[in-house]
């Protein structure tokens, strides 16, 4: 299948136009409720890896955009759907049952983003540890205040000074 | 003449440096030629350790993460002392380039006590020895 097949065949099933923004590579853009049944339909078209799942902050919209990577070694094609969320109370399900890969990816998107993904079994912290502010890639989040009065101060050391034992 | 010999002994029982690196940001990158051939570091007896508790020279290279810091702090409790703390590369001693980052620490002195700092970005393998050379007078009792 080449581009305009997989633009055909998802156009007849769901009634969403993709677009070929460039060659061999396809951007599809649905609604957030659909995405589950749109994901697990593209799996069955040959999309067997996802490589990345990304969340892009367009604050003055009030909105997360969230980009699913994927690729399709049968026909060598990259898709990309995308799909847009409240940024206010971002949730959104889980694709971890269709790609297993898609587990960490989501686990990173939950601490930087805040993004709560239903369905995922395991949304721990992963890089960051201690965290007590909101999501630090949010585009509303200061990070140069904070880092200001966490590392900055004038009264002398940061927090966590390792006594030494005398 | 006495005197002498047992100087002399006593200095032979001075041992050779052996690292442990902590490594976590670009920092290998930096020191990979001072492990290798071209510099060579073992012909000044310094041999990297698998072990925090085999280690005299603990050498922290780099940024350190807010959650990095903690295993830095972990191993330092490992070492036997006296042990010896490096800092390598502007990052440990200002943050470097990320002096703004929300999770990097930005002063290695406040969280581990550091004995010597190797400025740079990178440092140059000969400031790397040169820094090891002061541990070593510093340990004869002649630095």
């Amino acid at each position: 299948m080449d581009e305009k097949d997989i633009i055909g065949k998802i156009e007849k099933k769901f009634g969403i136009k993709g677009r070929i923004f460039r060659e061999r590579r396809i951007s599809v853009k649905t609604e957030s409720d659909g995405l589950i049944d749109l994901c697990r339909y593209l799996k069955g078209l040959g999309f067997g890896h996802l490589s990345t799942v990304s969340v892009t902050d367009f604050i003055g919209d009030g909105e997360y955009e969230i980009l699913y990577f994927l690729w399709s070694y049968r026909d060598d094609l990259a898709l990309i759907a995308r799909t847009r969320i409240s940024r206010e109370e971002p949730s959104m399900d889980s694709v971890s049952g269709i790609w297993e890969e898609a587990q960490i990816h989501e686990r990173e998107l939950h601490e930087l983003f805040g993004v709560e993904f239903r369905g995922n079994p395991d949304l721990s912290g992963l890089f960051l540890e201690g965290w007590d502010q909101k999501p630090p890639f949010r585009k509303d989040f200061d990070w140069r205040e904070y880092v200001r009065r966490k590392y900055y101060r004038n009264d002398g050391r940061e927090r966590g000074y390792f006594e030494v034992e005398k | 003449m006495m005197i002498m010999e047992d100087a002399k002994k006593l200095k032979r029982l001075v041992k050779s440096v052996w690292v442990f690196n902590w490594f976590n940001s670009c920092g290998f990158t930096e020191i990979l030629p001072v492990v290798g051939s071209r510099w060579d570091m073992e012909r000044f007896g310094m041999i990297p350790v698998a072990s925090p508790r085999h280690a005299d020279c603990l050498i922290i290279a780099g940024y350190q993460t807010e959650k990095s810091i903690r295993r830095a702090q972990r191993i330092y409790r490992q070492m036997p002392k006296p042990a010896v703390v490096i800092g390598l590369g502007s990052c440990s001693m200002s943050g470097g380039m990320y002096w703004d980052s929300y999770n990097t620490i930005k002063r290695l002195s406040d969280y581990i006590p550091v004995d010597l700092y190797i400025p740079g970005c990178p440092p140059r393998p000969e400031a790397i020895f040169g820094g090891i050379m002061k541990i070593v007078q510093k340990v004869k009792g002649n630095g």
